[in-house]
């Protein structure tokens, strides 16, 4: 019993793994749906009007990436009149999401969007909303075991593969195609980092023979980018460019690079953060960010959810696009992604 | 004495009468009345009265309240534990490891190398604590990022799925005559704790130990065997709940426990124990993770935004522990 578990989650990563490397492909193989293919019709949305619909957001953590997935979930939930009555943040801690579907499901929601922290810790805490016939909508990651149409409405996430792809061909660029590059990548077993890491650096292997990536640094505390960032300059001072696993850490990174007088080494991160966008505007170090839509995972979240809840059939698998935002293109990157004008800050330095 | 007396203003009776009863005892059991009451009246249309979610708030506060148990014993001491969070995650590690390795013995391997952990994590505190007198503070911020990152090592990050039955529902699932079994561990740890703490003669010497530790030696008591002992109480009892951790999420993983470190600590104190020793209460740090509990469970009901629900449940405690260490100086 405890073999043929972790064999099957560790079947399900290794299929999600293998399979985006090439691209991203749900964790039953199946093909990604765009998620602009997934809206409530005007029927729908009458369909769902007065019913009195409840919603819970259940998230892993609180950040500007989530209050944007939050506010494109709310805005679709709105629109087809449906409360939320739950919002909640597990802290990325598998006994507090447990507590806090248990305590959301008290409100009665007919839909829950949510991350779940961990496959494996998860599949017994969602198991109470399955057996309420709630309809759920996750972000990113699925619990183990999970079938969708009966456990769960559908997956949505970025797509994460084109995330590290679009980082490295922006990396690549801004070095002229050939050089040496650090990959400061999120050392912890967390399906949405690993995939965008592993493929930055499975394309720079693959598509650029002329890039070397010759420092690698795992990260679990972002607080630790600058040590971390420093030591890997002392040993490699030529570096042409260092890819950041995601913005919070790039702050730590660049503050490195600064103390450092470097003004060399580009820098490519993932996600829209304001101390690494102005750098960026500036002409500093940063060269390029690659963020996801989240206003728009959220929404697709919300519709896949009450598409479900018509009875109507939702494709397992949903994926979001993703986007380069470069210091020309930082007004309508923020607007695209977050759905929110860029901060004054950095359209004042622009 | 008497001239002092006859020279004092007269106190009204209701002063009188107020200065005898001792507040700062009630603090916790008043304030968690009021905020039941509060929540009971705003959120009566959204379930916070139903049964189901009343078992919730019981279920969620379950492995805090045992590792509160394990702090209040700690606290008496004049000695603090800050490495209970991680040990829970370890002692729930080697559990779920020990039953994948025996699935045949799951129940014993799992209690002994859960236990085990625990103990011996409490141990390790202890005769640094004790033997070498080391600051606690300083030991157990030492061993709370050594164990945390032993329990990041042991399963390089990976969850263990912990799929024995009979572990699951004696240690979290399961339930005895329609009680939780996660209640009645509650219930027996509470109890056991009470007991000790209060009816016998190791509880006396654990007080004893932080209200005067100097002179708790002059009059024979075995400083140094008392300290161990609660740090081991205090292992021992994380290790239990990293037990019910992995037997009501069915899995074990690294960040169990990670964020219950304040959680408890607030429990603990709102709850009528000193954080400077020879004071402390079972039952107070029961009710003041109960009320943690129902804080979290009630404001999630009332719909606030994640940062609002933040703000105001830090404000609570605050007021909490204001009022609760204001009558402590009296």
């Amino acid at each position: 019993m405890h073999t043929k578990t972790i064999l099957a989650a560790l079947l399900a990563s290794a299929l999600l793994s293998t399979a985006t490397l090439a691209q991203t492909v749900g964790p039953g193989g199946e093909v990604a749906t765009p998620s602009a293919d997934i809206a409530l019709s005007d029927a729908d949305i009458a369909e769902l009007a007065g019913k009195g619909y409840k919603a819970a957001l259940l998230w892993h953590t609180s950040s500007d990436f989530v209050n944007a997935v939050s506010a494109g979930a709310a805005d679709e939930f709105a629109r087809a009149g449906v409360e939320v009555v739950a919002t909640t943040d597990a802290g990325f801690d598998a006994a507090k999401q447990r507590s806090d579907i248990e305590t959301a499901l008290v409100a009665q929601p007919n839909v829950i969007l949510s991350l779940p922290v961990d496959p494996v810790t998860s599949a017994e805490a969602f198991r109470t909303a399955v057996a309420d016939g709630v309809e759920l909508v996750f972000l990113s990651n699925l619990p183990a075991g999970y079938v969708h149409g009966t456990d769960y409405a559908a997956i949505v996430t970025d797509d994460l593969f084109q995330m590290g792809k679009q980082a490295a061909d922006t990396l690549a660029a801004a070095i002229g195609g050939e050089g040496k590059v650090g990959w400061i990548f999120h050392d912890a077993d967390y399906y949405v980092t690993n995939q965008r890491d592993n493929a930055f650096k499975s394309v720079i292997e693959s598509d650029y023979p002329n890039i070397e990536i010759v420092a690698e640094q795992g990260i679990t505390d972002p607080a630790r980018a600058e040590e971390l960032a420093s030591a890997m300059l002392l040993q490699n001072p030529d570096l042409d460019g260092i890819y950041v696993t995601w913005a919070e850490p790039a702050d730590g990174v660049l503050a490195a690079l600064r103390a450092a007088g470097n003004t060399d080494t580009k820098i490519v991160t993932l996600d829209l953060s304001e101390p690494v966008a102005l750098d960026m505007v500036r002409g500093g170090n940063v060269v390029g960010l690659v963020a996801d839509e989240a206003y728009e995972l959220g929404r697709a979240m919300a519709a896949a959810g009450l598409k479900g809840l018509l009875g109507q059939d939702v494709p397992a698998f949903i994926v979001a696009p993703a986007l380069t935002v470069t210091a020309d293109t930082v007004a309508e990157g923020w607007q695209q992604s977050l759905h929110r004008d860029a901060p004054a800050s950095v359209l004042s330095a622009q | 004495m008497s001239a002092n007396s006859t020279a004092a203003p007269a106190a009204s009776p209701l002063k009188t009468m107020l200065a005898r009863i001792n507040l700062q005892q009630y603090v916790v059991y008043i304030g968690f009345l009021a905020i039941f009451l509060f929540f009971a009246i705003v959120l009566r249309d959204s379930g916070f009265l139903t049964q189901r979610n009343l078992v919730n708030i019981l279920l969620q506060t379950a492995p805090a309240t045992i590792m509160a148990i394990g702090l209040v014993f700690v606290l008496s001491s004049g000695e603090i534990d800050l490495s209970f969070g991680s040990t829970v995650a370890v002692s729930a590690l080697c559990a779920a490891m020990a039953m994948a390795a025996m699935p045949a013995f799951a129940v014993p391997v799992g209690l002994a190398a859960g236990i085990g952990a625990g103990l011996l994590i409490g141990a390790i505190n202890g005769a640094l604590v004790a033997w070498l007198r080391l600051p606690s503070f300083l030991v157990t911020l030492a061993t709370m990022g050594l164990v945390a990152g032993i329990a990041r090592s042991l399963t390089q990050l990976r969850s263990i799925p912990v799929t024995d039955p009979l572990f699951t529902g004696i240690f979290g699932s399961g339930s005895l005559f329609g009680i939780p079994s996660l209640v009645i561990w509650t219930v027996v740890a509470v109890a056991a704790g009470h007991v000790v703490y209060r009816q016998t003669r190791f509880g006396a010497h654990v007080l004893a130990t932080g209200d005067n530790a100097r002179a708790a030696q002059v009059s024979g008591i075995k400083v140094t065997r008392v300290r161990l002992t609660v740090f081991m109480i205090g292992g021992g009892l994380a290790g239990l709940a990293g037990l019910l951790y992995a037997g009501r999420l069915q899995a074990a993983k690294y960040t169990l426990g990670e964020t219950d470190l304040m959680t408890v600590i607030a429990a603990v104190i709102v709850g009528g124990t000193l954080l400077n020793g020879g004071k402390g209460s079972v039952i107070g740090a029961l009710v003041g993770s109960l009320l943690m509990g129902m804080l979290n469970n009630g404001l999630i009901l009332m719909g606030l935004s994640v940062s609002d629900q933040m703000i105001v449940r830090g404000l609570i405690i605050l007021v909490a522990v204001a009022v609760s260490l204001r009558e402590k100086s009296r």
